[in-house]
């Protein structure tokens, strides 16, 4: 039984299709990313997943259940996109409610509040009411209730949009700690971040599955592989860098993704394990005089998204 | 049901936790002390036989006075008035804010992970009644202290009335507070509900007014609106009030179904 199975759903507002005919199906395990421009239906997506929205037409199960199935209660959590506590009541007050609602007694639920916002490092919020929280800090409130109980499916709409470095560095190993006991479902523009986080991403265009591309498998495919180079100086036209690179031998191909970024295709199979290309990368970069700021075994996220050639 | 009890218990809770629920406890707490003080106080004079004819029969007409001069403790019946012309105002202020807000602000997602659309429906709801419970009963408290004041001997008869009084109030209030449960299902604030409210309220009246004048044999038309009651529910004392009993709680029935199906189909 796949943990989500979409058949064909479809969710119009009014005249807006906000989501056309998606069909995917998503196993437990590792993080999944859901990306996509604004407007490509992520929330809509994620609302229907947490029996916020009902489809137009066609057919959700979680785990076996629809959205809203009692049974799903407590087994998936969220961290809905703007979703707030009540401003009137303090964090502790509501975590207790949250928690009480997922079955746990009265001293059970306290030890729960506790617990998660010891977990997102807030302790100390719990006799504070949500207003007087930094954004950062609601946000990890949020967290704190999606982690409550044992769910063993955790979305999170936008979970680091609006954050600081720091916070969304907490809030990234806050979910690389918990990934072990459910499987997250994240959706985010930050690609770096998605990255960082997940396994496999789902990517969403105007309404429409784009594709389900696996991070880890589309680095490197069996004849291709990829360098990135980050160039430092950008004075130099970037056609002219094109050439050098494809000059090098086994580069099939060079991509420029602006304002500084140049994705080298090479053909793994006939360079061989030990293909050396880095080395010669390094070495033409050098010999021009062309300083570049990094040089990335394999490609980013967005690259393999919006840029790629497979 | 456990969910149900829960959602409605912190309903009340909220009573006292929050700036909003403190600030109407206190304008019901000061409206309430100006009735006491210069309407219930002053019912054995108002209500005596002697007095008849003064202010009071302007106001209501003299099948009720006559009903409410047989009452045996004059303030309970001055407060009978009082209330079922006063709580539906208080009830309609009270409690527009049941989905509403939280809907806005995307709690009621949060708790819609946790729990049916229905438990959170008739969990606030039945919250909203509890906290109308509440104030009734330390109106009625403040009562029964000053019918204390005024003559000890009528303790009993007046926490007998106190009773009738309760349960006749809480039913006459079931139907504005499920009009305000459907109305806060369809709304993004208090304000918004309440003028929902005025508005259904508005178009009903002025249809149900042109139905019984153009068919003038429909009397259930007369039925529609929550309160309509009231009227006869003077003319009536004692248990004999439950007579009417079934008009709130089918009103009731129909606007929770009302708002249960706007609850249950509309998008978070």
């Amino acid at each position: 039984m796949s943990l989500i199975q979409c058949n064909n759903i479809t969710k119009r507002y009014g005249s807006t299709l906000a989501l056309d005919d998606v069909s995917l199906s998503l196993e437990a395990g590792a993080p999944i990313a859901l990306i996509g421009p604004n407007g490509a239906g992520k929330t809509t997506l994620f609302s229907l997943l947490c029996g916020f929205l009902r489809a137009t037409s066609g057919d959700v199960k979680i785990m076996g259940y629809a959205p809203s199935d009692t049974k799903l209660h407590g087994r998936l959590a969220a961290l809905p996109q703007d979703a707030n506590l009540d401003p009137r009541f303090t964090v502790g007050h509501q975590l207790v409610l949250l928690a009480r609602l997922q079955g746990l007694s009265s001293s059970a639920a306290n030890k729960e509040a506790r617990r998660v916002l010891d977990k997102v490092g807030l302790p100390e919020v719990i006799a504070t009411k949500p207003e007087a929280l930094s954004h950062g800090m609601r946000k990890r409130v949020m967290l704190a209730q999606a982690l409550m109980g044992s769910p063993e499916l955790i979305l999170l709409d936008e979970p680091t949009a609006g954050l600081d470095p720091p916070n969304v560095k907490v809030m990234r190993s806050l979910i690389a700690e918990a990934a072990s006991n459910a499987t997250f479902i994240i959706s985010s523009h930050n690609l770096d971040e998605l990255e960082k986080v997940c396994q496999s991403v789902v990517h969403l265009e105007k309404g429409k599955l784009k594709g389900i591309v696996d991070i880890a498998q589309s680095r490197s495919t069996d004849h291709n592989g990829y360098y990135t180079v980050v160039m430092a100086d950008t004075s130099i036209e970037a056609h002219i860098i094109i050439a050098s690179l494809k000059s090098l031998a086994s580069v099939s191909n060079v991509t420029f993704n602006t304002p500084n970024r140049f994705v080298v295709e090479y053909d793994a199979k006939q360079a061989g394990l030990d293909t050396g290309l880095d080395i010669g990368i390094i070495k033409l970069l050098s010999d021009k005089g062309w300083t570049y700021r990094q040089l990335v075994n394999g490609r980013t996220l967005e690259d393999q998204l919006y840029f790629g050639s497979d | 049901m456990r969910s149900v009890a829960l959602i409605a218990w912190y309903e009340l809770h909220h009573l006292f936790l929050t700036k909003r629920g403190l600030l109407s406890l206190s304008a019901f707490g000061l409206v309430w002390f100006l009735i006491l003080r210069y309407v219930i106080y002053s019912a054995p004079q108002v209500l005596s036989i002697t007095q008849m004819g003064s202010s009071i029969t302007g106001f209501l007409n003299s099948s009720i006075i006559n009903n409410l001069v047989t009452w045996q403790v004059p303030e309970m019946a001055m407060f009978w008035v009082v209330m079922l012309y006063l709580l539906p105002i208080f009830c309609v202020i009270l409690t527009a804010d049941q989905t509403a807000s939280d809907r806005a602000r995307g709690t009621l997602r949060v708790l819609h992970l946790r729990t049916s659309r229905d438990a959170i429906y008739f969990g606030r709801f039945i919250g909203q009644l509890l906290v109308l419970f509440f104030l009734i009963i330390i109106a009625l408290a403040s009562t029964l202290a000053l019918v204390m004041m005024r003559d000890a001997s009528q303790l009993f008869p007046a926490l007998h009335l106190s009773v009738i009084v309760l349960v006749n109030l809480m039913l006459v209030l079931l139907p504005y507070t499920a009009l305000m449960a459907w109305v806060s299902s369809m709304a993004r604030s208090a304000r918004q509900a309440t003028t929902y409210a005025v508005i259904i309220w508005i178009v009903c009246s002025i249809l149900t007014g042109w139905l019984s004048r153009q068919f003038p044999e429909l009397w259930i038309l007369d039925m529609v609106l929550p309160g309509s009651q009231v009227s006869s529910l003077l003319t009536l004392s004692g248990w004999n009030t439950l007579s009417l009993a079934l008009i709130p709680i089918v009103q009731t029935a129909i606007l929770l179904f009302f708002g249960r199906m706007i609850m249950q189909r509309s998008d978070w």
